[in-house]
């Protein structure tokens, strides 16, 4: 009980914190808040899939990355189409693709698992660069229209960042929320034991299917709210570098802590931004960064703090 | 009928390198149940270091002996100093600490060698061409042919005709048992582990005249390198030399018949067959 009303604190206070930021922060701070708070939704759908049901996705790009694209479309050729039905757009794309791989991707496992995710990804990836007369290709998508939200300017950095904020904390209540409902529990048992589940009568194929189609549609969102943050999208967001990189992300903040993908986000985000202004090599000391981590604290940078206390 | 020939002998050589590749990626997966994707770096750093010791001694031959053992000594490194250690974490953080290697790897190499497309050039011994069936066929693919080939058989008699094999193939099966029945199994891994980086390396410099260097050659490889390991089935050696031949010929006969979607055989190919048979053609556990 005590441990519960901790992580109700530390919500409370990211949640005023976030509110207060746009007030104190500079504006290009405010972009890389921005940024992470739209990139930790992501992380955080990541994390689930491996948390609470086993499962270690490598092409977790796909669902940001189809989000991302199918928000833009729709932006660019549906007349009318407003902010937040776009945004749901991207989610729900991104979801019914989920839904269709996962009927492949539950009947693995492990590294079978994380190597079918990889083919999708790859398989996914090249029909988007291919596709230039609808994707755009390698120059991607821009110019489309950020449509204002119940006569709030969106155009304006401030204004955009609460509505991520909003959706994300919304996102993230709802995932949350779902670790305890019964079809939460089910996972659970699944990822403890698969066999033992199906035995008790539980449609392991189904609640694994659900419960991915879902993670991919939260994915989705995440996509949509980064190409309207951009304002571009190109194939660069679908392709295996971005899948590296969420898993990245997840294992610096540590991916058994639920706060874990914000701070793997905050540090990739500021890190990556900050090194880039002084060396072209940010991606070396990013990858022995990675490496030095994982020696010392397996469990991300939340895993030494709960190991400690 | 000679453009079939031709591509058809094209796929095999492309094969053959993938397979030297995916060789030491599957016995090295076989024995310890961890991908190392940093085995691609290895390829590329046998490619590169063939490049620098061309430049400087300007052999061939001799950057065919050294490079290869260059690389294989890094990979023990690699094995004795950050994935030992991790064992004990999982998997999971395993699998992650070979994608850090790897970004750690390809920047290094980038940084080093520049990322501008470099060339090795052909051995002048090798640098002619033959007729086949009337059509002129340069002799160095002829020769990664048959240089693949008789690597392929080395590695087969060891496997299957000496004790190390026997040792080897003991412990893909169970590592456990093969410990508890004696054998120095860390020390065993080593030697495979150092083999599979020699055969990346080495694979990496016979492919340096051929496909050339770049910055992304790399992580091109490492997409069709992991559909042959998955689609053979991890682990199985007979497996990976079937399905490079597979992939070796999809990709060549792809690019001639319809080129702007030849990238996407390969993962049709892995997806078709994982979710026909997940543990892969040869795999034994899923």
């Amino acid at each position: 009980v005590k441990n519960r009303s901790f992580y109700l604190w530390v919500g409370i206070a990211l949640g005023a914190l976030g509110i207060l930021f746009p007030h104190v922060l500079p504006r290009f701070q405010l972009r890389m808040v921005t940024e992470i708070v739209i990139v930790a939704l992501l992380v955080m759908t990541w994390k689930m899939m491996l948390n609470e049901a086993g499962l270690f996705s490598f092409g977790h790009a796909v669902y940001f990355g189809l989000g991302a694209y199918a928000s833009v479309l729709g932006w660019l050729h549906i007349n009318g189409l407003s902010l937040v039905s776009g945004i749901l757009l991207g989610g729900l794309v991104a979801g019914v693709v989920g839904f269709i791989l996962s009927a492949f991707l539950v009947r693995m496992s492990g590294t079978y698992y994380a190597l079918l995710t990889l083919a999708f990804n790859q398989l996914i990836w090249a029909i988007v660069w291919k596709w230039r007369d609808v994707t755009g290709g390698d120059d991607g998508l821009g110019k489309f229209l950020k449509p204002d939200l119940l006569g709030i300017p969106m155009g304006n950095p401030v204004n955009y960042y609460y509505l991520s904020l909003a959706i994300v904390a919304i996102c993230l209540f709802l995932c949350w929320y779902f670790t305890k409902t019964p079809l939460g529990n089910v996972m659970k048992s699944i990822k403890s034991n698969e066999e033992r589940t199906r035995f008790i009568g539980f449609n392991v194929g189904a609640s694994k299917i659900i419960f991915l189609a879902m993670l991919a549609f939260f994915a989705g969102v995440s996509g949509a709210l980064y190409a309207q943050f951009q304002e571009f999208i190109g194939a660069s967001s679908i392709d295996l570098v971005m899948s590296t990189h969420i898993i990245f992300m997840a294992f610096i903040g540590g991916v058994g802590h639920f706060w874990g993908p914000l701070l793997g986000s905050g540090i990739y985000v500021y890190l990556s931004e900050y090194l880039s202004h002084y060396t072209d090599r940010w991606e070396l000391i990013f990858g022995v960064v990675v490496v030095i981590l994982v020696l010392l604290a397996p469990q991300g940078i939340l895993g030494i703090a709960k190991k400690r206390k | 009928m000679e453009t079939f020939v031709i591509q058809f002998i094209h796929g095999l050589v492309y094969g053959l390198l993938l397979f030297l590749v995916a060789s030491g990626l599957t016995l090295v997966f076989g024995m310890m149940s961890v991908l190392n994707i940093a085995h691609v770096s290895f390829y590329m750093l046998g490619a590169y270091l063939s490049y620098t010791m061309f430049r400087v001694v300007g052999n061939f031959w001799l950057a065919l002996i050294i490079c290869p053992v260059l690389v294989a000594f890094l990979g023990i490194l690699m094995e004795r100093l950050i994935l030992r250690r991790v064992h004990a974490a999982g998997h999971v953080q395993e699998f992650v600490i070979t994608f850090g290697i790897l970004f750690a790897l390809n920047e290094m190499i980038k940084w080093i060698w520049g990322s501008e497309n470099l060339s090795v050039p052909v051995p002048s011994t090798l640098s002619g061409s033959l007729l086949i069936m009337g059509n002129i066929y340069p002799a160095y693919r002829l020769f990664i042919l048959f240089f693949s080939l008789l690597i392929l058989a080395f590695l087969a008699f060891i496997l299957m005709r000496t004790r190390l094999g026997i040792t080897v193939r003991a412990m893909v099966s169970d590592r456990d048992m093969a410990s508890a029945l004696g054998t120095n199994t860390p020390f065993v891994f080593m030697l495979v582990m150092g083999i599979g980086s020699w055969l990346a390396g080495l694979a990496g410099v016979i492919a340096a005249p051929f496909l050339g260097l770049s910055s992304g050659m790399g992580l091109d490889f490492l997409t069709d390198c992991f559909i042959v390991t998955v689609t053979g089935g991890l682990g199985s050696l007979w497996g990976a030399v079937v399905a490079s031949f597979l992939i070796g010929q999809l990709s060549s006969f792809g690019i001639l018949f319809i080129p702007r979607f030849a990238i996407v055989f390969g993962f049709l190919l892995m997806a078709v067959v994982l979710v026909i048979k997940p543990s892969g053609l040869f795999g034994e556990k899923a």
